[in-house]
């Protein structure tokens, strides 16, 4: 090869970065925008809603929480509690002991006044078998309680259980150490009794991270700021994904992921397509693209609908170890999702779920940490030669960590202009400071995990669910 | 020495419950405030009230709970009246089951709800 | 000056590209600064505000409820007292964030008392002029202003707003019109429903829950009738009339709802079916036996919800036929009527072995 051929090739190579950089961004502005004008027009729309009325309505629809659980003996018994107080008619909250090795289920008999019951279940998605039975409270306060004993078949399998289980019209699948507020199900169902002209699949709410916020017996008394970078880093990165991200996705009807922690379906659609996959850790995306994909399939109109306001506290990973390994889990689940569907892959058939929404996932979020990776090795490579232009690499860093950081203070100041969730003094300055070392401190594990992520994904096949050791949100009083 | 009967009321709107507690403070009564379910047993384990008024949909600790610890675990025959929203009726036949003694769907009338106190404990 | 001159030559000597950057990454620097003092503004702000609006909450809920307590004159005139209240609040609301915040503090009672003091309430409400400023957005020209004045208006009970309120009956925003329906079924109960008439936009299953709610509070419950309801082009007035079928025990429009069975609509006979069991309609099970085949499923399993509320003996020949429906619903339904209406029958689907599914089915059947 000659050196014009080099050159040739590196020029292009040169060109397609700028071209990727620049979609980056315009990606980004575009949706931040979008994003904006739609959670505005979300509260304008909400902001008299009486939810007073729904909620003792005995017309309203019935909902069923599922909530598996392993292994969650510590606070399995106040999860419960919180979950059974929420302010809704017509529900039931369903815990599926997935075969824990500890005394969850003895716990919950106690405290619950359980006694194993008769069920005849309708067996409309294969799952690992019962193991203790099913259980329901004989003391009338927890009636909305029923507790099912399986053998352990992980999270998906626990989760298409409960949806066979639930006589519910709609389900809310939430992770049960999730503290959800008293009016989150009819927040969550307002979509699916709104739209006349489609039929909305599945709602998605916001989590937000409870660290350091105070929780006392299941009610959220005080929402502060952690001290470590790492969990304030992750607060960022969620304003910035939930409030200038997954807004503008919902209103071009391009969501393809609603997070695990919480989510309301359809209880039929999420049947008629199978229930959940046992097969990928990437379960919660991996659904709604199934589910999308039916529809497109039957050519029905719908939506996958999103609900800006906090809804659910959740505890983020708190040590880099678990974080990486929870980091890594979502890439996999990312490729795995991304791989299994890949027919729908800029095929016209599936409109814009196939033609903007694969396309953007695919190349955006899949791809974007390996082409940064190699991003950076060409940089160090061009180091080593000598050949690097070190004004050049100095103005496109400056430009690039400004763009985070002015796009990470537009989500802090829309976050503020709309929840204000963090009010202590000074929380403000911590969020600014979050925002100037974020690129430093954080974003490097973020790529590290997402590129272990890719190499667990080719080499480690058999790898599942990883640690998370349980803190608890309880204890932290 | 203090004559005046003691009414515990757990009820989370605030408006709500000055409104009530000048009107019962003015028919005689003496007022314990509870804000939610976990406070007012509190009360009630320290102050011993002649009767209690609980919403029934309340943080946390519901109103049904309260009922259910009175009765069952502290062994009271305290009068229980209970608030509720229109239509929750499956929560008022609980209620009851439970052992309340009359309840009051809302929005209802403060003088109707002084009447039902009167002949509850006088 | 030197460093500035040698930065403009290198600058001016680079591609274009490499200066728009520059340009942009200043930009970039400058917008950071700014935005972070606009957070610090922001904040500083809504902390402010929010000790702001506990002060006057608990200003305006002290005021509010002496009012509703100090004694009136002898004919129902207003105490002195009172006439304080009035003319404090009076001052107050000329300022729109105090304003929002009284009508806050009054919100927090009307939804829950109702009798003299809601009145009384709603009579301050009137006095201290905050009707005028509700009455004003109506006429804004920004929807959500408008819908927040309907609103504010129902809250208060203010009869004399309709005509006001009704010509915004069809305006394009779902908000909009949703917010008058609540105001006329609030405040003028069955009378209020008369826009069902003429509706021509949908109306949602969350908007009808809502009226049916309001419905149910109103005192007067005499239900006009539904007939012309339930023929309406309009799908929605008809699910909606259906609703209220239900709920107000309409059993004498049997011969209505039996023709509705074949509406175009699989959402109309979808929400038809459970009320002709409810209402106990028995002509129509033979409407529905004969061409259950054409059904859709869930209508079906509909069918067979009814069958077990209204299953008679003559039926049975038609559960024998769906025992063993491929439908586990279905096939669930069909056991349980006919454990109703011939146990032996019943009892003979015993005998074979435990383990098939259908056995299994029989057995639970059988013990619960």
């Amino acid at each position: 090869m000659d050196t014009s051929t080099v050159n040739t090739i590196l020029l292009i190579f040169h060109y397609l970065f700028f071209i990727y950089t620049v979609a980056v961004i315009l990606s980004y502005i575009i949706l931040g925008t979008i994003s904006l004008i739609e959670t505005n027009q979300y509260l304008k729309k909400n902001k008299f809603v009486n939810y007073k009325e729904i909620l003792s309505s005995n017309i309203s629809p019935s909902i069923s929480i599922i909530a598996p659980a392993y292994n969650e003996s510590l606070n399995i018994v106040e999860n419960v509690r919180s979950l059974l107080s929420s302010h809704y008619v017509n529900y039931d909250v369903i815990i599926v002991n997935d075969g824990s090795k500890d005394d969850s289920l003895e716990k919950l008999i106690e405290v619950y006044n359980l006694v194993k019951v008769d069920y005849l279940v309708n067996e409309q998605i294969p799952t690992k078998p019962l193991r203790e039975g099913i259980f329901k409270s004989t003391n009338p306060a927890f009636e909305k309680l029923i507790v099912i004993d399986k053998e352990n078949g992980g999270k998906s399998d626990a989760l298409n259980m409960g949806l066979n289980i639930s006589k519910s019209q709609y389900t809310a699948c939430i992770d049960v150490d999730c503290l959800l507020l008293e009016d989150a199900l009819q927040k969550m169902i307002k979509p699916f009794l709104e739209l006349t002209e489609v039929k909305v699949i599945a709602t998605g709410g916001v989590i937000r991270i409870a660290n350091a916020c105070t929780i006392k017996d299941g009610k959220l008394l005080d929402v502060d700021m952690p001290k470590s970078m790492l969990e304030r880093a992750q607060i960022l990165e969620y304003i910035r994904s939930f409030l200038l991200g997954r807004m503008a996705w919902s209103k071009l009807n391009g969501l393809l992921v609603i997070s695990g922690a919480f989510g309301m379906f359809d209880k039929k659609i999420a049947i008629e397509v199978g229930g959940y996959d046992t097969n990928t850790v990437g379960e919660d995306m991996e659904i709604i693209v199934r589910m999308r994909r039916h529809m497109e399939e039957e050519k029905r109109k719908y939506r996958v609908a999103y609900i800006p306001d906090p809804l659910c506290w959740t505890e983020a990973p708190d040590s880099h170890k678990i974080f990486i390994s929870q980091r890594n889990r979502w890439t996999r689940g990312t490729i795995e999702t991304l791989r299994k569907h890949r027919k729908i892959g800029l095929n016209p058939k599936y409109r814009s779920l196939g033609l903007v929404s694969f396309p953007f996932w695919f190349i955006f979020e899949r791809m974007a940490p390996i082409i940064e990776v190699v991003g950076l090795i060409y940089f160090c490579v061009l180091m080593f030669l000598n050949a690097l232009r070190w004004d050049y690499a100095f103005v496109f860093f400056i430009a690039a960590y400004f763009f985070t950081v002015v796009f990470s203070l537009v989500a802090i100041l829309s976050e503020e202009h709309t929840y204000h969730q963090y009010k202590k003094k000074g929380t403000g300055i911590k969020l600014v400071i979050t925002t100037f070392l974020e690129p430093f401190i954080f974003h490097p594990f973020v790529l590290y995990a997402a590129i272990r992520g890719n190499f667990d994904y080719i080499f480690n096949k058999n790898k599942k669910w990883g640690v998370m050791k349980r803190k608890g949100l309880v204890n932290k009083s | 020495m203090n004559n005046k009967l003691k009414i515990v009321l757990a009820e989370d709107n605030t408006t709500l419950s000055l409104l009530l507690k000048f009107r019962l403070e003015k028919e005689g009564y003496e007022l314990i405030m509870a804000e939610d379910g976990k406070e007012a047993i509190e009360y009630i384990e320290q102050q011993m009230p002649d009767i209690i008024i609980t919403d029934i949909m309340m943080p946390f600790v519901s109103g049904l709970e309260v009922i259910s610890h009175v009765r069952n675990k502290l062994n009271l025959n305290t009068p229980i009246i209970v608030f509720s929203s229109a239509g929750q009726e499956e929560m008022v036949l609980k209620a009851f089951n439970l052992g309340a003694n009359d309840f009051m769907g809302k929005p209802f009338s403060p003088n109707e709800l002084v009447i039902r106190i009167k002949r509850l404990i006088g | 000056m030197d460093r500035v001159q040698q930065f403009i030559n290198y600058y001016n000597g680079e591609p274009l590209i490499i200066q728009l950057v520059w340009i942009v990454a200043c930009m970039l620097f400058f917008t950071t600064l700014i935005f972070i003092i606009y957070l610090k503004i922001l904040r500083v702000k809504l902390r402010r505000n929010e000790k702001l609006i506990t002060k006057f909450s608990k200003e305006y809920e002290l005021l509010l409820v002496t009012y509703l307590y100090t004694e009136s004159g002898e004919d129902g005139e207003i105490s002195s007292e009172q006439k304080e209240v009035i003319d404090k609040l009076k001052e107050s609301i000329t300022n729109k964030f105090k304003r929002e915040i009284v009508v806050l503090s009054f919100l927090k009672l009307t939804n829950e008392i109702t009798g003299e003091m809601a009145e009384s309430i709603y009579n301050l409400y009137a006095n201290t002029k905050l009707k005028k400023y509700a009455l004003a957005k109506l006429k804004s020209r920004k929807w959500d202003v408008i819908a927040g004045g309907i609103r504010e208006l129902t809250l208060f009970h203010v009869k004399e707003a309709h005509d006001k309120v009704i010509k915004h009956v069809n305006h394009s925003k779902r908000e909009v019109r949703k917010e008058v329906q609540l105001y006329l079924v609030n405040l003028f109960n069955f009378k209020g429903l008369n826009f069902l008439d003429d509706l021509k936009t949908p109306l949602s299953e969350w908007d009808q829950i809502q009226l049916l709610e309001e419905l149910q509070k109103s005192e007067d419950q005499q239900i006009p009738d539904i007939t012309a309801w339930l023929k309406s082009p309009n799908d929605y007035v008809v699910v909606f009339a259906l609703k209220l079928a239900k709920i107000y025990n309409q059993f004498g429009m049997k011969e209505v709802l039996i023709d509705l069975l074949n509406h175009t609509s699989e959402k109309v006979r979808l929400e038809l079916l459970p009320v002709l069991s409810y209402l106990h309609v028995l002509e129509s099970k033979e409407v529905l036996k004969k061409d259950f085949n054409s059904r859709t499923k869930d209508e079906q399993i509909a069918i067979f919800k009814l069958l077990e509320n209204l299953g008679e003996t003559e039926d049975e020949p038609f559960i024998l036929r769906h025992i063993h429906n491929s439908n586990f619903e279905i096939k669930f339904s069909a056991l349980k009527i006919l454990k109703d209406i011939n146990i032996e029958k019943f009892r003979s689907f015993n005998l074979v072995p435990p383990e098939s599914e259908f056995v299994k089915m029989v057995l639970f059947i059988e013990n619960n």
